[in-house]
């Protein structure tokens, strides 16, 4: 194995997800401690998405959800008619 | 109540079940619509036209998929539909985003140096992080952006976010990497510009 950078850079993701088998994983691990810019792409491929996830959750806003329901019912009854109402 | 009982009755014309069954998606259909579009207007306008064409589809759904996998189809395609056609912008191949570096290497000549990030928090205020992540994600060609929001947003598994954009599990792991890069890359770029600043 000739332990290139370039042969690791397809399964980072799964890597870092915990999603690659051991035995690669193994491999990785064993590269990252001898190459330190690989060890800093995983750390900051690491980040990336850990600071992409810190923002919150937006909410439906509250004058959409209300506009929704009268236009999904108005829908609705055109397609089944008045029934059940 | 049951989501197959549920289905059933909105099938049969009833309202509130149609509504308890979209009421848990709603919420993630808009913040996926958001972070595709970035445009509030936008966005509400996809939940919309998604619920809408729930109810003009809904006889068609037969449940080999969760409901809401459902939801999430017809929601992808309001967003790729609102995008229209794209022109075909690429991301680089993946050895590109490698550092360039000394003894075992082959990175690619322009790329940026590597340096730990530290706590990015620390550089920037939270609002203007946000807002770099963001332009960030937004830069990101639609195909790449859909499976890195649906990967790491909505927190699917691959393979759901494989079906969902109707690709191969192992494009859409091409897909996820490349997009992952492609943020990498470009946070990188301002946190060495402000780091450069800070230490000077
Ligand atoms: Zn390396």
């Amino acid at each position: 194995m000739a332990g290139k950078c370039t042969d690791y850079i397809k399964d980072l993701n799964d890597y870092i997800d915990g999603e690659l088998d051991d035995s690669l994983c193994a491999e990785i691990e064993k590269h990252i401690g001898k190459c330190e810019n690989c060890r800093i792409m995983v750390d900051t491929l690491r980040q990336t998405v850990s600071l992409c996830r810190e923002g919150k959750k937006e909410k439906l806003p509250a004058t959409l959800e209300i506009k929704l329901s009268n236009l999904l019912k108005k829908k609705w009854d055109e397609k089944f008619g008045k029934k059940g109402v | 109540m049951n989501e197959k009982k549920l289905v059933q009755q909105a099938q049969n014309g009833d309202f509130s079940a149609f509504t308890e069954l979209i009421n848990a998606h709603k919420g993630r259909i808009y913040s996926l619509a958001l972070k595709m579009t970035n445009n509030p207007q936008d966005s509400e306008d996809i939940v919309q036209d998604t619920f809408l064409k729930a109810i003009d589809k809904i006889d068609q759904f037969r449940g080999e998929a969760a409901f809401g996998s459902w939801l999430y189809s017809i929601a992808l395609n309001e967003i790729r539909g609102h995008f229209g056609k794209q022109k075909r912008e690429d991301l680089k191949p993946v050895e590109e985003y490698l550092p360039a570096q000394g003894a075992h290497s082959e990175g690619g000549s322009n790329s940026a140096h590597v340096f730990d990030w530290g706590d990015p928090h620390r550089i920037l205020e939270s609002r203007e992080l946000r807002e770099v992540i963001d332009e960030a994600i937004n830069e990101l060609p639609i195909k790449y952006r859909e499976a890195f929001v649906l990967r790491y947003f909505e927190e699917l598994p691959v393979k759901e976010v494989a079906e969902l954009i109707k690709e191969s599990v192992a494009a859409t792991k091409s897909r996820i990497l490349r997009a992952r890069l492609a943020v990498r890359d470009k946070l990188n770029s301002v946190f060495e510009d402000r780091y450069g600043r800070k230490m000077h």
